[in-house]
């Protein structure tokens, strides 16, 4: 409450100042007064007793002034003061104001934009009820159906055993499964449910999730309610779904009423029974979330194949999670606790699998079989696997870019400190005290913080969302925003007064140690152009430091354009221009797998009529890409050492893939349209396989067959092709692809369907129950070969499609240019962004070096002036002022190159066909920043040499 | 008279001034004064720190002012002691009392 008060009457104080005044002068008036009174009863004559009185009061200002400044208005009037000054003189220099915030504003902005992606990325924590408990089994982030593995593996579990789990959670509070990858589904809503063959149908990625899922993970619906146990307990049904907050405000409006409602999803009537709140995607953060949420029970229906659901053994599809005790949280034995009980669950599960009996070194391996306990407090998120680092190189950059800024600013400001020495030792000579002062300063650079922080701010929003279009790869809908939300806006500020600090209290300090004796005599210039030693060495030290910092960027910027280039411009072993590919479903669009002949023969026959098209493909999967078809493969006359690694990437292509795609055929013959279901089942592998299993050269003629039992085989080796970056142009080792024609793909699967197959994202490899399609009939790309840009014959492509049938969704259409590049977006991003704040630093830190440059050669003027008077040749002069700009760059660069070495080593997992050390870059990066400093140095110096030394020697 | 007036120890105007308002309410120079005839004129205190003391005194509520007659009939500003500042000199006084004493046996030692 005496604060209330102390608050309340120092506001009065403030707005009453003339009425107080009055009171305070009656007061002291009174005083003297009864002093005058009591002096005379003690015996003074009137006038002595007055003068007593009056010489006991001294000055009635000084007493006023004492008493004013007893409250906290009187600092937050000088505050106001000082504020006020200080914006005059940033108003009287509008040049170098603008350049302050400016380079301020880049700098935080800079800052503040990647701070936000951090955050949102990286930092984060779920929204849901003690997140730091939660834990995943593994690592999580992989995606897809496999089979033959150990439990865990990759973090992958059958139903089974997830089951398991959840009935016995053991130490943990509780454990939940997740389906592995969230699968598109087609959804059509039905209002009333008369017309939903007419309603469009939209894709949507759903989850399948248990029926504890909701309540392990702590959150709550904010409609309705989550999946509960008893929606989750018989495989077949539970066909309820839960809505995420962006699908139900997109797709269905917002509407209050729709639980209750029914929505078809793949055809299947389903009940919303909630909605989660806007905040909440999922434990596991996809880049494109996930908008629906059903039970585990419901899988056929989402993945629109066999059931995974049996009661032993079974593919493994699914992540796992669990809630840890409270102790376990905070306790490292507890946890340990934990992770060997999880690890005996595993083993034991891994012995149930296995035939007995049990080689003692299967025991072994069995025995050291584990699976890690990972802190999912942030959810598993994909985004942050594969650009966390990247955002990590970039928050380093652009602090550095902000350090540099920060040095220009504190040379700029020191410079001022210098020239305004006069002023300052006026006010100290007036009474003014030197904390006043170096708080006036301090101000002064506060102001230029603040400020270049909030137009920081501004530039921040519109950089992050700039990146987020980037991060999308033009997925319509992603979970980032670039709002700045509370932890933005603090840490801008933090970092804005962090700033105004690290570049104003050395030119602050400096101010008040000004001596005022020397300063206001008369020859003022020989003081301020002798200095102190202080005054000339840290001006030629920041330049330094921004010299070293610059070099460290340029190397940096160097080094990720040429990894970009350097994937780029790698073999890819197909061609990378005049393709354009297509992701369709006809799956989604309800075709079975005995219509897809018909479908595709017209689909091609359609696409090869379009004018500027050359040829026509389908596939499995495009030529390069992140989710891949593999299994294990046997060839005749090769036995395998007991545990090699025979997996294969394989691919079903239709007759003209390899034209198409251009992939070249090395030895024997491509896949052609001739290979048709009756004719003899034929394969074309790579040169990875050729070469490493069959090194003389025999690979044609022999039979391949395939660990999938849907496509079997055996194949009959026909061609051998050119190795491709089917995985990726990061990938150094060739890739095994074998390719089989996808008209001899059984019609039906084998009755002793066991899975044993690896797949991808696809799940394409899943097929009903007997009598089974086999749904590997499915193709998901089309290729087109174009003779022009193949940007020009996309909307002839879809019209194709449509053509063909309306209802085939085709999903995502786009070159082989922007396919090859949605792998390198992380080099792209950081490639790019490093040479933009480079170039920035470049220029701040030329900016800096003219300056402090510049400035020299003013307040050398007088000496020039007598130099040249005395005979000295313009180009000593030259030479004076040059010498001293390559002295600091030499220094710097030679503290430059060290640090890049040293730091290099962090990078180097980022890059790629060069080293971190690589000469070339940093060689390139010492002249740029040379040729930079010269120019920066040789505009003051060639103006020195205009001095006219009559005008200098009575310049002041 | 024992010499020069000397300085008040640093923190205990407020102190001394609570004290002289707990007998009665009074004016400016009435606290000067009778702070410097109890003291036996050891004590002097100018305008320049009892007004400033006051005002904080105000501001912490401890003493509130009344603009009143003085005995010759001229207007002044009185000063009065509120329930707080009773309390306020109470604990002083007795950390005071503490301080003292704990002085006095070191000097004593």
């Amino acid at each position: 409450m005496p604060f209330m008060r102390s608050l309340i009457s120092g506001i009065q104080a403030l707005f009453h100042k003339e009425q107080r005044s009055q009171d305070m002068n009656e007061e002291l008036q009174a005083f003297q007064e009864a002093s005058t009174q009591e002096k005379i009863r003690q015996g003074m004559s009137d006038q002595q007793a007055r003068r007593a009185a009056r010489v006991e009061m001294g000055s009635t200002e000084a007493v006023k002034h004492k008493v004013r400044a007893s409250g906290w208005e009187s600092t937050a009037e000088s505050i106001w003061q000082d504020i006020r000054f200080s914006l005059r003189m940033m108003a009287k220099s509008p040049g170098f104001t603008a350049v302050a915030i400016l380079s301020l504003a880049l700098g935080i902005g800079g800052n503040t934009a990647i701070f936000t992606l951090i955050h949102q990325v990286l930092l984060r924590d779920l929204p849901v009820q003690n997140p730091q408990q939660l834990v995943t089994f593994g690592n999580s982030e992989g995606g897809g159906v496999l089979g033959g593995v150990d439990l865990g593996s990759y973090g992958m579990f059958p139903w089974y055993f997830a089951r398991q789990l959840q009935a016995n959670p053991g130490p943990f509070q509780g454990i939940a499964a997740f389906l592995s990858f969230s699968p598109k589904v087609s959804v059509r809503l039905s209002a009333t449910g008369k017309d939903h063959s007419n309603a469009a149908a939209i894709l949507a990625p759903a989850n399948l999730v248990s029926g504890n899922y909701f309540s392990i993970l702590g959150a709550q619906p904010l409609l309705g309610r989550a999946i509960t146990p008893a929606d989750d307990a018989t495989p077949g049904n539970g066909a309820v779904v839960v809505l995420s907050y962006h699908f139900w405000q997109q797709s269905l409006s917002a509407a209050p009423t729709v639980l209750g409602k029914t929505i078809n999803i793949n055809s299947t009537p389903f009940t919303v029974i909630g909605v989660m709140p806007e905040s909440f995607h999922g434990i596991k953060l996809d880049l494109e979330p996930t908008e629906l949420w059903t039970p585990i029970t419901m899988q056929p229906v989402i993945q629109q194949g066999r059931s995974l659901l049996t009661p032993q053994n079974g593919a493994y599809f699914l992540h796992l999670f669990g809630r840890l005790s409270p102790e376990a949280t905070t306790n490292k034995s507890a946890l340990a606790q934990s992770q060997v009980w999880l690890d005996q669950q595993i083993r034991t599960g891994i012995r149930a699998n296995e035939g007995t009996p049990i080689s003692p070194a299967r025991q072994q391996e069995i025995n050291r079989a584990t699976v890690p306990l990972i802190s999912a407090a942030n959810g598993v998120s994909t985004v942050r696997s594969q650009y966390g680092d990247s955002l990590r190189i970039l928050m380093a950059v652009v602090g550095l870019v902000l350090l540099i800024a920060c040095a220009n600013l504190a040379n700029f400001l020191l410079a001022r400190a210098a020239t305004r020495q006069r002023e300052i030792a006026t006010r100290l000579a007036l009474g003014s005290s030197r904390a006043r002062i170096v708080r006036q300063c301090l101000i002064e650079t506060m102001l230029l913080a603040l400020s270049g922080g909030l137009l920081g701010l501004g530039i921040a929003f519109i950089t992050t969302r700039a990146l987020i279009v980037f991060f999308s790869q033009g997925n319509p809908y992603i979970a980032m925003s670039s709002t700045p939300d509370l932890p933005v806006l603090l840490f801008t500020l933090t970092v804005s007064l962090a700033t105004g600090l690290l570049f104003g209290l050395a030119p602050a300090l400096t101010a008040a140690r000004t001596g005022s004796a020397t300063t206001l005599s008369s020859n003022a210039r020989t003081a301020q152009s002798s200095g102190g030693k202080a005054s000339r060495f840290w001006p030629k030290a920041l330049v330094t430091l921004q010299v070293t910092l610059s070099l460290l960027l340029l190397v940096g910027a160097g080094l990720f354009l040429r990894t970009l280039r350097n994937l780029q411009n790698q073999d890819y072993g197909f061609e990378r221009s005049h393709l354009l590919l297509a992701d369709f479903n006809a799956q989604l669009a309800g075709y079975k797998p005995s219509q897809t002949p018909a479908l595709y023969q017209t689909l091609l026959e359609h696409l090869s009529a379009l004018p500027g098209v050359r040829s026509a493909a389908l596939s499995a999967t495009p030529p390069i890409s992140s989710g891949a078809w593999s299994s294990t493969i046997q060839l005749s006359g090769y036995t395998p050492a007991p545990k090699e690694n025979m997996v294969s990437i394989l691919n079903r292509v239709s007759g003209q893939y390899f034209e198409t795609a251009n992939i070249p055929i090395i030895a024997g013959r491509s896949i052609t349209p001739a290979d048709s279901a009756s004719g003899l089942k034929v394969a074309v592998v790579n040169q990875a396989i050729a070469n490493h299993f069959f090194p003389k050269g025999d690979a044609l003629g022999r039979a391949l067959t395939i660990d999938i039992p849907t496509v079997k085989g055996p194949w009959r080796i026909v061609g051998i092709a050119r190795d491709t970056k089917a995985r990726g142009p990061r990938n150094a080792e060739p890739t095994r692809m074998t390719y089989i024609p996808l008209a001899q793909i059984e019609p039906f699967v084998p009755t002793a369907a066991a899975s044993s197959a690896t797949s991808g994202k696809s799940g394409s490899t899943a097929t009903p129950a007997p009598p089974e399609e086999n749904q590997d009939r499915f193709a998901g790309t089309i290729l087109v070969r174009t003779t022009g840009d193949p940007a020009n014959t996309i909307a002839n492509l879809r019209a194709a499609v449509v053509a063909t049938d309306p209802n085939l969704p085709l999903l995502n259409v786009t070159t082989i240019q922007d396919q090859v590049s949605t792998f390198m977006t992380r080099d792209e991003l950081i490639s790019s962004l490093t040479a933009i704040f480079s170039l920035l630093a470049l220029i701040l830190a030329s900016i800096g070096l003219y300056g402090v440059m510049s400035y020299n050669v003013v307040r050398r003027t007088n000496e020039i002036g007598i130099r040249i008077a005395l005979g000295s040749q313009l180009g000593d002069v030259l030479w004076m002022i040059m010498k001293e700009s390559l002295l600091l760059l030499a220094i710097g660069i030679a503290i430059g190159v060290p640090a890049t070495l040293a730091t290099g080593r962090t990078i180097q997992s980022q890059l790629f066909g060069l080293n971190a050390t690589d000469p070339q870059t940093i060689i390139t990066a010492i002249l740029t920043i040379s040729a930079v400093t010269l120019i920066a140095a040789w505009l003051p110096a060639h103006r020195a040499t205009k001095v006219n030394p009559v005008v200098a020697l009575r310049y002041e | 008279m024992t010499g020069k007036p000397s300085d008040l120890i640093q923190g205990t105007l407020e102190m001394l001034i609570l004290k002289t308002l707990a007998l009665e309410p009074m004016h400016g120079y009435g606290v000067a004064l009778r702070i410097e005839q109890i003291s036996n004129g050891v004590f002097r205190v100018n305008p320049g720190s009892l007004f400033p003391a006051l005002s904080r005194l105000e501001r912490a509520v401890r003493i509130k002012a009344e603009w009143r007659a003085t005995e010759n009939n001229r207007r002044a500003k009185y000063y009065l002691l509120t329930d707080q500042g009773r309390k306020a000199l109470k604990e002083e006084t007795q950390q005071w009392s503490r301080q003292l004493a704990a002085i006095t046996s070191i000097l004593e030692a």
